[in-house]
């Protein structure tokens, strides 16, 4: 009752609504046509027709139509008033799948309000479809596919239309998801021609196949046969019988079929001939097959004529074929043991296991026999592989077999030489190659018969040790590959050996690699030898473990910091290279690759650093320098040995030599030796007082043989003076100032210096032992010679005449002495540098070495030494004991005639009787 | 007019569109009439024909097994009595005919056994209605019989130019009780198992 009443209440809500809606929305005009659907590309034309009643509300007409296409106003040039109340618009080439076209008015002039709308659909009409065929699954219904051709953009229908001659069946229409096959809803029936056609469908128009006529059972794709089963035979073990259940449609239609097998662990089918199995049959004989093999079998099957397809392939099936003799002898070698002991050898035989091609069976066991020369045989029965056994030093036959469930294989024989054989007759022409990734060994057979050849190999190593896997070829083989597990980059080693008869022949040996790659580790390179402009590189080769391959070559490649690189090929045969056309004083960096067929691979950089000289070339430079520098000194020093009279002149300056003055030739007679003491009490300490020192510059400490030959002279003759220089004296002959002595043969270096030298004036005392009562050191400044003599050389040669005869020894002994004091003390020298009395005159040396004398006497030491010697250079400067009083006094003569008026002179160095001798 | 209609066109849309219990028995009166096949009659028709016959005999054996199997006792061991193949107006056939004569008769044949297949299917679908087996080898050999109709037609058309053939049916048996219907359905079939080896062999 409830329900009722809600019902009622629907309805009458459903009718007022639609009631309202159909007069609310009462629509001012119409378009026409209504849906439109068009093709692509083609014109189209709308027209728009308004009602009176809306044009007397909006006081509009046709002209006021606007037409609207995806919401743009359409250009007024694609209208057409066609009269007061229709307006038309026509578009060209329309190429849009789906546009919205509407129908527009300009109420009271400018308000634009729709009146209508349409939506304007294109596409293309559907082409023929093509290749129509069907298929015929056994036990189902006839399904038929086509290609559709174009797309129409359209929703078209495919329709699969089917008749006999008689009578038609019902359409098949394609489902939204497949719309290119369809499966008919008949069961097919065979032997009545069926025509088939497919005809597509859209708004734009219909169009059909070609229509195609068939027998059903031609189209036939029959089931698989099914419970194929296998069975081998007792009697013959290379053949398996098949046997199947056919499909149902055999009943209907003969059968060939397709019988494909393979061995168990294979994956390519073999397939029975097809002629062999072109009849209807369920059962099949399958022959020369392998004894004691698992074979995989599948079938297939279709309409003997060919006619229709080829059904699924069956499930598989296997079988076993039954045993026969292993159909080959295995392979037979031996190894001995190179260590002999009591006339036995240790002799391993080995043989491989037979392939399953070649068992054909389960291998039970193998028999082994030994046969010596004349001797009964041995038998071992083995399961393994190999047999040790203890042989003599003769000639041994062995033969083997390998036993299955059904009998013996044929035996191998094989020779095992004596002891003492020597192995002759190798292979020749040895080859291994890798190809099709095996190792491929290839040789020419010797001239004589071979029954069979053993081909070794192992892996070369420097770490592991070589171990051996062999295999055996026919004697007719001479090309062969390696059936090992072999690796890449592995170096292999590979003999093979000839057997005779007789026993086995040379064994010849190559290297190989299966698939070489570049080394694992560059060279090492390092410096043998580094030049100036060389360096010798050498390396050591690369272990066998990381060549990958055989080293073709090396590439050393050396630069320098900024340098650009350079790359040199080297000989994989050699070791070491020599860079040469190297820069000096250069670091240089080199690497070095080593090349296999597959690449290279570079070693670690090193570094070296060419010198700046090459060896040797110092010392080239070094040695004729020193050998010039000595040359040239030993020419200069006898140079300066025979111009050094020459040289003196320019060193020394000419000192003139009191003693061979003009005023010494006419001063009264020295005194008598025998007053020389009453003349040192007259001329004590307190009467010589100071004394004037001019300080040269030492610049040669030659000796000065002429002024000490004077000197000597002046010695001599005032020997009761002896001691005293007087300052005079200590002015060197090197000074600048004229001293009072010099010898005649610098009076010209004395005319040269004598601008710069001033003469001391010495006013030691009165004239002719009369003792002036003030000593005055007057200086001169006269630049004239002091004395006539000093211009008359010849004078003072003649004055050494006479004393040459006497005073050459001591003269010498005191150079000698001297020399000698100077090399033993360094510091003497020095002195002699600061203190230029080493040049003085020759009264000073004597003195000093008088002082020597005394002071050995009294002391003794370096120190004291030291002292003294110090004491005694300036003693010569200081006051003297004897005699002094005299010689001052003649200079002090000669000074007051040179000087007629005395200057005063101030010592540089005065010592007020200071000298006291230690 | 209808007279003519009557013996022409509906009894050949009847014979080439029956079910499974359609109709009834029409008189035979061949006559030469129009043929219209829809398209041409392939040229290997009586290979087909033969093999139709091949195909049904083949499978006519298994058929009747299949059926009095499926009916159970007492049909299995009483086939002699119950099976027999005593089906009155069954349509003559002389092996020794003309080609023309030997289709017009298996047509006849044809026509017959394909409604009584077609009374034998219904039947089943009610008696025996788990039997699947049973009517779908009913419905095969319906199809095929249609199928060679087809064929039959084909060449009487299309090489005699005969267009009509007047055929009679077998008995109703949609009034009958079941056994009767089982009794009459394997009697049939071991006709028709009869016939079709003569059929086979006579073309």
């Amino acid at each position: 009752m409830w329900m009722s009443k809600t019902w009622l209440v629907q309805a009458f809500f459903i009718f007022i609504t639609t009631e309202s809606i159909g007069k609310l929305l009462d629509p001012c005009g119409h378009i026409s046509p209504e849906s439109p659907v068009i093709q692509l590309g083609s014109n189209f034309t709308a027209v728009c027709v308004l009602k009176e009643k809306c044009m007397d509300n909006f006081h509009v007409n046709a002209n006021y139509i606007v037409w609207k296409i995806n919401h743009f106003t359409v250009p007024k040039e694609q209208y057409a008033i066609l009269n007061r109340t229709a307006s038309s618009v026509t578009f060209t080439n329309i190429t849009a799948l789906s546009v919205q076209l509407t129908c527009n008015i300009l109420t009271f002039g400018q308000i634009e309000q729709n009146v209508y709308g349409i939506t304007v659909i294109s596409g293309l009409p559907p082409e023929k479809p093509k290749n129509l065929n069907c298929i015929v699954y056994e036990g189902k219904k006839m399904m038929c596919q086509w290609d559709p051709g174009r797309e129409t953009y359209l929703e078209t229908n495919f329709t699969l239309k089917s008749e006999w001659a008689t009578e038609k069946f019902a359409d098949c229409q394609t489902k939204r998801a497949t719309p290119t096959t369809c499966i008919v809803d008949y069961s097919p029936v065979y032997f009545v021609n069926i025509e088939v056609w497919v005809e597509a469908e859209n708004a734009l128009g219909k169009v059909s196949s070609n229509h195609i006529n068939f027998d059903p059972v031609d189209k036939v794709k029959p089931s698989p046969p099914r419970n194929l089963s296998v069975s081998n035979s007792e009697e013959l073990s290379s053949i398996l019988k098949l046997s199947w259940i056919n499909p149902n449609i055999k009943s209907v239609i003969r059968l060939k079929y397709n019988i494909q097998y393979r061995i168990k662990d294979a994956s390519t089918w073999n397939q029975i001939p097809p002629e062999d199995t072109s009849t209807t049959r369920s059962s099949f004989t399958v022959q020369d097959l392998q004894p004691f093999t698992e074979y995989v079998f599948r079938m297939r099957c279709m309409k003997e004529d060919g006619k229709g397809f080829w059904s699924d392939w069956s499930e598989e099936a296997s079988g076993i074929t039954y045993e026969d003799r292993p159909s080959k002898a295995p392979s037979f070698w031996y190894k001995i043991d190179p260590s002999h002991t009591n006339g036995y050898r240790s002799v391993q035989l080995i043989w491989k296991t037979l392939s399953p091609f070649e068992t054909n069976g389960r291998i039970l066991d193998y028999e082994v026999t030994l046969t010596r020369w004349k001797s009964r045989l041995q038998n071992y029965t083995v399961n393994d592989t190999k047999l040790t056994v203890n042989l003599t030093n003769d000639r041994y036959i062995a033969t083997l077999t390998a036993r299955n469930l059904v009998g013996k294989s044929d035996p191998s024989v094989l020779t095992i030489p004596a002891c003492d054989f020597q192995a002759t007759r190798p292979v020749m022409d040895l080859k291994a190659f890798p190809k099709d990734n095996k190792l491929w060994v290839e040789w020419t057979a010797p001239n004589e018969s071979v029954r069979k050849y053993i081909l070794e190999w192992c892996v070369l190593s420097d770490k592991l040790p070589c171990i051996l896997d062999w295999q055996q070829e026919d004697g007719t083989t001479h090309r062969t590959y390696l059936r090992g597990n072999l690796v890449e980059s592995k170096c292999y080693l590979i003999t093979v050996t000839p057997v005779y008869a007789d026993g086995p022949g040379r064994p010849e040996s190559i290297k190989a690699y299966l698939k070489q790659a570049p080394p694992s580790q560059g060279p090492m390179v390092r410096t043998k030898k580094v030049g100036k402009n060389e360096a010798v590189l050498e390396w050591d080769q690369l272990p066998v473990d990381v060549q990958n391959g055989f080293i073709r070559n090396y590439t050393i490649f050396y630069k320098t910091i900024i340098g650009n690189e350079t790359a040199v090929n080297v000989d994989s045969s050699h070791t070491e290279y020599t860079l040469s056309s190297l820069t000096s004083d250069t670091l240089y960096m080199v690497r070095m690759v080593a090349y296999t067929d597959e690449g290279g691979k570079d070693g670690p950089e090193f570094t070296f650093t060419t010198p700046k000289f090459a060896q040797g070339e110092i010392e080239a430079i070094v040695v004729p320098v020193c050998l010039a520098i000595l040359f040239t000194t030993l020419l200069g020093v006898l140079f300066c040995f025979n111009k050094r009279d020459l040289i003196k002149k320019h060193i020394w300056p000419n000192v003139p030599d009191p003693s061979k003055s003009h005023i010494a030739q006419w001063s009264p007679p020295t005194p008598p030796r025998h007053n020389f003491n009453s003349k040192d009490q007259m001329y004590s300490d307190g009467n010589f007082t100071d004394v004037s020192v001019v300080e040269i510059e030492p610049n040669d400490k030659k000796p000065l043989p002429d002024d000490l030959k004077s000197l000597d002279l002046f010695r001599k003759e005032k020997s009761g003076t002896e001691g005293h220089s007087s300052g005079i004296g200590g002015s060197s002959c090197m000074s600048s100032s004229r001293p009072s002595i010099s010898s005649g043969d610098e009076n010209e270096s004395a005319q040269n210096t004598s601008s710069t030298v001033q003469y001391s004036t010495v006013v030691h005392s009165g004239y002719r032992h009369q003792v002036p009562s003030v000593q005055v050191f007057s200086r001169s400044e006269s630049t004239q010679p002091l004395l006539d003599s000093e211009e008359r050389p010849e004078d003072l040669q003649l004055i050494d005449n006479v004393d040459s005869g006497d005073n050459i020894l001591p003269r010498q002994q005191y150079f000698k002495q001297n020399c000698s004091q100077q090399e033993t003390s360094p510091d003497i020298s020095q002195f002699e540098r600061s203190k230029p009395a080493s040049a003085v005159s020759e009264e000073d040396f004597v003195r000093h070495r008088q002082q020597q004398i005394s002071d050995m006497v009294q002391s003794s030491g370096s120190g004291q030494l030291k002292g003294f010697q110090e004491v005694s250079a300036a003693d010569a400067f200081g006051p003297g004991v004897e005699g002094q009083g005299e010689r001052f006094e003649t200079v002090g003569v000669a000074a007051v005639i040179d000087e007629g008026m005395p200057k005063s002179y101030l010592p540089q160095t005065v010592r007020q009787g200071g000298y006291v001798p230690q | 007019m209808m007279k003519i209609l009557a013996a022409g066109v509906v009894p050949l849309l009847l014979v080439l569109h029956w079910k499974p219990g359609a109709g009834s028995p029409l008189p035979i009166n061949p006559v030469n009439a129009t043929c219209n096949t829809h398209h041409p009659c392939p040229s290997n028709l009586m290979s087909q024909i033969r093999s139709q016959l091949a195909q049904l005999n083949g499978t006519a054996n298994a058929l009747f097994i299949l059926y009095y199997t499926a009916q159970g006792e007492p049909f299995p061991n009483n086939l002699d009595k119950l099976c027999g193949p005593n089906v009155t107006d069954f349509p003559p056939f002389h092996a020794n005919g003309t080609e023309k004569v030997r289709l017009v008769e298996l047509y006849r044949i044809v026509a017959y056994l394909g409604t009584a297949l077609g009374n034998i299917t219904r039947d089943q679908k009610t008696l025996n209605p788990t039997a699947h087996s049973l009517h779908s080898k009913l419905n095969a050999t319906a199809d095929t019989l249609r199928g060679l109709l087809s064929n039959v037609l084909c060449r009487l058309c299309s090489k005699y130019h005969v267009a009509h053939v007047d055929v009679a049916y077998g008995p109703d048996t949609s009034g009958k009780d079941v056994f009767q219907k089982k009794k009459l359905g394997c009697q049939l079939l071991g006709k028709y198992k009869q016939v079709m080896a003569v059929l086979a062999q006579a073309f």
